[in-house]
């Protein structure tokens, strides 16, 4: 017997979590493998207000409980988005995953969560007390650690609206469906009037967290392409610097290679 | 095609579409107990205490004490226990099972006890092994005079590593005491063999034990020897507390307890005299784990395959089966062939490379053909059909060409094409089947005319009650509805031999279409009529004998050729299967469909085993790679095009022209698989599973 709430509104849902100890359930494809037993799941798919994918003039904002299913076939998502989630197992979990089940597990190896890194997307985050709206970033602590308060939801997921059709993303699993990362990687570069604007990657599945620095990106932007080659050695040593892959069945030393190569055919397909 | 090979709906199809079929954890009986097994947590170690919690009312523990008859499994050699006595051998041995009518109560009181253990210092690594198991020796021609005439000896070593049958059900039995007798029931391969082996461990006689296979989801050899040793403990089990024990293994027990495929190390020494290869002198090595199980016939199997399928004339062959403080593996689709069948198809590739020739081009030359003598020397005594079957490789995948124009590559992608060509030994190896199974099948006609297929062989989701089945009622010329087989029950059915071996439908088919031959003869309307028909060696066959390898190991051989072509990304290490082609040859195919499903299924299997498939143990003996997740096979995805042809070869004594078709399409997936990997690399390759890692050393350039 599985014990539980079935929510239709975001008010209900929140009522139900500030007063009771209840689990989110989502699409449950995270929840389901270690499924603690005597749990009470508060189910989300019937909120409408989290099944939403709208532009405003701001962000494209994510409901939480959307599906890859549903991201996928939707036209506002960006490709890059849309490629990661396409990649993710296989139809009959992404029919039930959520980008907000991807993002609370708190795992570095969520290959949606790698994209809403590299874009630096906001998560908005709400409770019965009030709402708070925190960068990806600060939304992981560490392995399977967020900063998510028992009785917060994430409702949406905000994407800025600024040109992510420049995209690189690999994915590296174990085999080509439902499988999990073992390497990945995404990044955005823009030019504009010669110049690169910005320049936002991230490694996904190598540390606790997933790897997002802008101080580093930051050495190329305003920069021309030539100028970028001129920094590329320090730029790539840095990164050298930053991935320190933890420990797991596949070694160190792989992971650690094949970000780097990755990292160098990004800059390569830019001219840089 | 004959007309026998058209394709029909599966006997069992209705069952598994309606979810009618029962499976062992299907089963519920009145008063039934679950039991969970302890298994050892050390590899080598001296129990010197078991601290037991207090049970509740009507919970039991059932440990080597109470095994009635010998505590130990009847398997080839009785060296496995049946449950631990007072030392322990691997990681997962069995040392006690706890009992009880509530699952959850019965996992908590396993929780709870303690287990001292003085530790031991295991072997775990096969070359350091003090015990060889089984040591085995053969030659043909003069071995000593090729090497000491040799103008070059080529010597390497090539690894395989395990394999996981991954089947979908779990090992599964339930034991329950009725009647004085002992029945067990579930998932199994082999009904006779765990008959035997409960009978030995309750100490009662054959008479006063039955065993009944229920639908089973996967075998893959796998469920061959290891039910017999699950049915000594729950019989056990079941025989204590009088009541019937159910056992169903979760998936890390099954994953990492049970056996698998034996880890090898090949080491080929080959002569060359004047660009021709002149011998082979080859020595192999298997990993048995802690006990001898099926080591022995898998270390035979792999040995008489060592050649691969060329005429050597002068041939030494030596191996031995070790122990090691590691689970006992046994079956696995192949059965020692695809260890051997690696390394011999890489070791061709590399002579062929030094001599400046295509690997293809060297292998033509020393394929067997009809006539010639075989490895022990027995003879090919029909049409080897590899020349056509290359030719067919090539139309359609352009083999030739494609080897040469990827031979220098630069660029994130490079692509890769291999080919292996082999055979598999149908039925049991050497006299097995004449001086040991002595298989014995029924046929019943019924009252009613309808007919019941008696023998013992399992339906595993093969298809083998619709094979059983179109054999039997074609040849008496009745409807296919009016024929029905149930699953063995050994009250009722005679012993027709284990599911093994790519035999049964060669083997035991035969048999039944010699009983449906002469029912149809002898038929009487209305009457109730048996017909029963015993093996018979063919004339033909050149007698085996085990103490020096000679005369036919095999009756006939199913034969294949493969190509595998793949794409390597240089910056992620990571290949794509663009293409996969296997032409098989398994005689007449008597369900197409049927026979389709065995060849990419085992084709696949051989493709995991040959890329990804990774499992190994830990400093401690431990193997980690328990699940799914860590454990990786390959999907429908990962080789979108795979192509699977039949080339008929009627087999003369077979059942309608067939042969063995089980094992045959695992066997040499790895061959064609890192062949098509070097010619991607550019670099000589010598083992498997060739992973993404390895790949990565290689672009790399780190000596590996
Ligand atoms: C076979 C298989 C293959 C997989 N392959 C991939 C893959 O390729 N890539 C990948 O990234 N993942 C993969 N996964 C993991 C999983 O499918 C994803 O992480 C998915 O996005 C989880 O979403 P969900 O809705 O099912 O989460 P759930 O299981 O419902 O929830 C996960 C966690 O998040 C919490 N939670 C969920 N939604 C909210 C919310 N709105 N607010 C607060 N807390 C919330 C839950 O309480 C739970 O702790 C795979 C899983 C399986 C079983």
């Amino acid at each position: 017997m599985v014990n539980g709430y079935q929510a239709t509104s975001l008010k209900e849902a929140l009522k139900i979590l500030a007063k009771e100890s209840v689990t989110p359930y989502s699409g449950g494809t995270d929840l389901m493998i270690d499924p603690e037993e005597h749990a009470t799941f508060l189910f989300l798919a019937r909120i409408s207000e989290m099944k939403n994918i709208i532009e405003d003039t701001e962000y494209l904002r994510i409901g939480a409980a959307c599906t890859f299913t549903e991201i996928i076939e939707n036209e506002l998502v960006p490709e890059i988005l849309k490629e990661a989630a396409a990649q993710i197992a296989a139809p009959a979990i992404r029919n039930l995953a959520t980008i907000g089940g991807n993002i609370c597990n708190g795992s570095a190896k969520g290959d949606s969560a790698l994209i809403l890194f590299a874009t630096d997307a906001k998560l908005r985050l709400v409770s019965s007390r009030g709402e708070r709206v925190l960068p990806i970033a600060e939304f992981y602590l560490g392995r399977k650690k967020t900063a998510l308060k028992s009785d917060e939801l994430l409702v949406e997921i905000l994407i800025d609206r600024i040109n992510l059709s420049n995209y690189y993303y690999k994915k590296v699993g174990a085999r080509d469906a439902l499988a999990i990362s073992r390497v990945s990687f995404a990044a955005i570069l823009n030019v504009a009037d010669g110049k690169i604007v910005n320049c936002m990657t991230a490694f996904g599945a190598v540390s606790d967290i997933i790897i997002r620095r802008p101080d580093i990106d930051a050495m190329l932007v305003g920069k021309t392409t030539k100028e970028a080659k001129v920094v590329k050695k320090e730029y790539i040593a840095a990164y050298d610097q930053a991935i320190i892959p933890i420990k797991g069945r596949i070694s160190a030393e792989y992971r650690k290679a094949v970000c780097m190569n990755l990292l160098r055919d990004f800059l390569e397909s830019n001219g840089i | 095609m004959e007309n026998i090979s058209g394709s029909i709906k599966k006997k069992d199809h209705e069952a598994k579409i309606n979810g009618s079929a029962l499976y062992v954890d299907d089963h519920l009986m009145d008063g039934m107990l679950y039991g969970r097994m302890l298994h050892s947590a050390k590899a080598k170690a001296r129990i010197t205490k078991i601290i037991l919690p207090e049970l509740p009312e009507g919970y039991l523990i059932v440990d080597k004490n109470d095994v009635t008859g010998v505590n130990r499994v009847a398997i080839i050699i009785h060296d496995t226990p049946v449950y631990a006595e007072d030392t322990v051998e691997y990681v997962g041995e069995p040392i006690l099972m706890v009992v009880g009518p509530d699952d959850q109560v019965v996992e908590t009181i396993l929780h709870k006890i303690v287990v001292v253990y003085e530790e031991k210092i295991p072997v775990l690594d096969m070359l350091t092994s003090d015990t060889v198991f089984f040591d085995y020796n053969y030659t043909k021609g003069d071995m000593d005079k090729a090497l000491a005439e040799a103008d070059r000896v080529f010597i390497e070593t090539f690894q395989t590593g395990y394999q996981e049958q991954a089947y979908l059900e779990t090992q599964g039995l339930i034991a329950y005491p009725q009647d004085g007798r002992m029945t067990v029931r579930g998932s199994m391969q082999c009904p006779y063999y765990v008959h035997s082996a409960v009978a030995n461990a309750i100490g009662c006689e054959g008479k006063d034990v039955q065993i009944i296979q229920d639908v089973t989801g996967g075998g893959f050899g796998g469920k061959e020897a290891f039910p017999s040793i699950l049915a000594c403990q729950v019989a056990v089990a079941a025989k204590k507390a009088n009541k019937p024990v159910k056992v169903i293994f979760d998936r890390r027990e099954d994953m990492e307890f049970t056996s698998k495929r034996h880890p090898s190390l090949s080491t080929y020494k080959v002569a060359i005299k004047n660009g021709e290869i002149t011998g082979m002198d080859i020595d192999v090595l298997f990993n048995s784990g802690a006990y001898t199980t099926l080591s022995a016939v898998v270390l035979q199997r792999g040995l008489i395959c060592a050649n691969g399928v060329y005429r050597i004339d002068n041939l030494r062959v030596g191996g031995r089966a070790v122990k090691t403080n590691t689970v006992p593996c046994g079956a696995y689709r192949g059965f020692g062939a695809p260890q051997t069948f690696f390394a011999v198809e890489m070791i061709m590739d590399h002579i062929a490379k030094e001599m400046g020739l295509d690997s293809l081009e060297l292998k033509e030359k020393y394929m067997v053909k009809q006539g010639d003598s075989t490895s022990t020397s027995g003879k090919y005594h029909f049409h080897v059909p590899l020349p056509e079957m290359i030719q067919r490789i090539d139309e359609l995948t352009d083999y030739r060409a494609k080897r040469k124009q990827y031979q220098q590559q630069i660029g994130r992608y490079r692509k890769g094409i291999g080919l292996s060509m082999f055979f598999h030994g149908c039925g049991f190896t050497g006299s097995g089947e004449r001086d040991i199974i002595k298989a014995v099948a029924k046929i019943r006609k019924n009252p009613d005319n309808t007919v019941e297929i008696l023998a013992s062989n399992a339906d595993i989701g093969q298809g083998l009650k619709t094979t059983f089945c179109k054999i039997v009622a074609d040849t008496l010329g009745i409807s296919y509805d009016r024929v029905y087989i149930d699953n063995p029950d050994t009250d009722r059915v005679p012993d027709s031999g284990p599911t093994v071996a790519s035999r049964s439908l060669m083997t035991v088919g035969g048999l039944l279409q010699r009983a449906a031959e002469k029912l149809k003869k002898e038929w009487q309307e209305g009457k109730e009529q048996v017909i029963e028909e015993h093996f018979v060696e063919p004339d033909f066959v050149i007698p085996f004998n085990l103490k020096d390898f000679s005369g036919d190991a095999y009756p006939t051989y199913s034969w294949s050729v493969n190509a595998i072509e793949v794409e390597v990304d240089t910056l992620t290490a990571t290949t794509k299967i663009l293409g996969a082609w296997g032409i098989f040859d398994v005689g007449v195919p008597i369900d197409m469909n049927i026979v389709m499903g065995q060849m990419e299924g085992g084709f696949l299997q051989g493709i995991g085993y040959a890329s990804m498939e990774q499992m190994d143990y830990n400093a401690k003996g431990i193997i980690r790679n328990n699940s799914f997740s860590d454990y990786i096979i390959p999907t429908a995805v990962d080789v979108p095009n795979l192509v699977a042809e039949i080339m008929n070869n009627p087999y003369t004594h077979g059942p309608y022209g067939a042969k063995g078709a089980g094992e045959l399409p695992l066997v040499g997936a790895a061959p064609a698989y890192v062949e098509a990997m070097e010619n991607a690399l550019g670099a000589n390759l010598n083992k498997v599973p060739f992973t993404p890692e390895d790949v990565m050393k290689i672009l790399q350039g780190v000596n590996t």
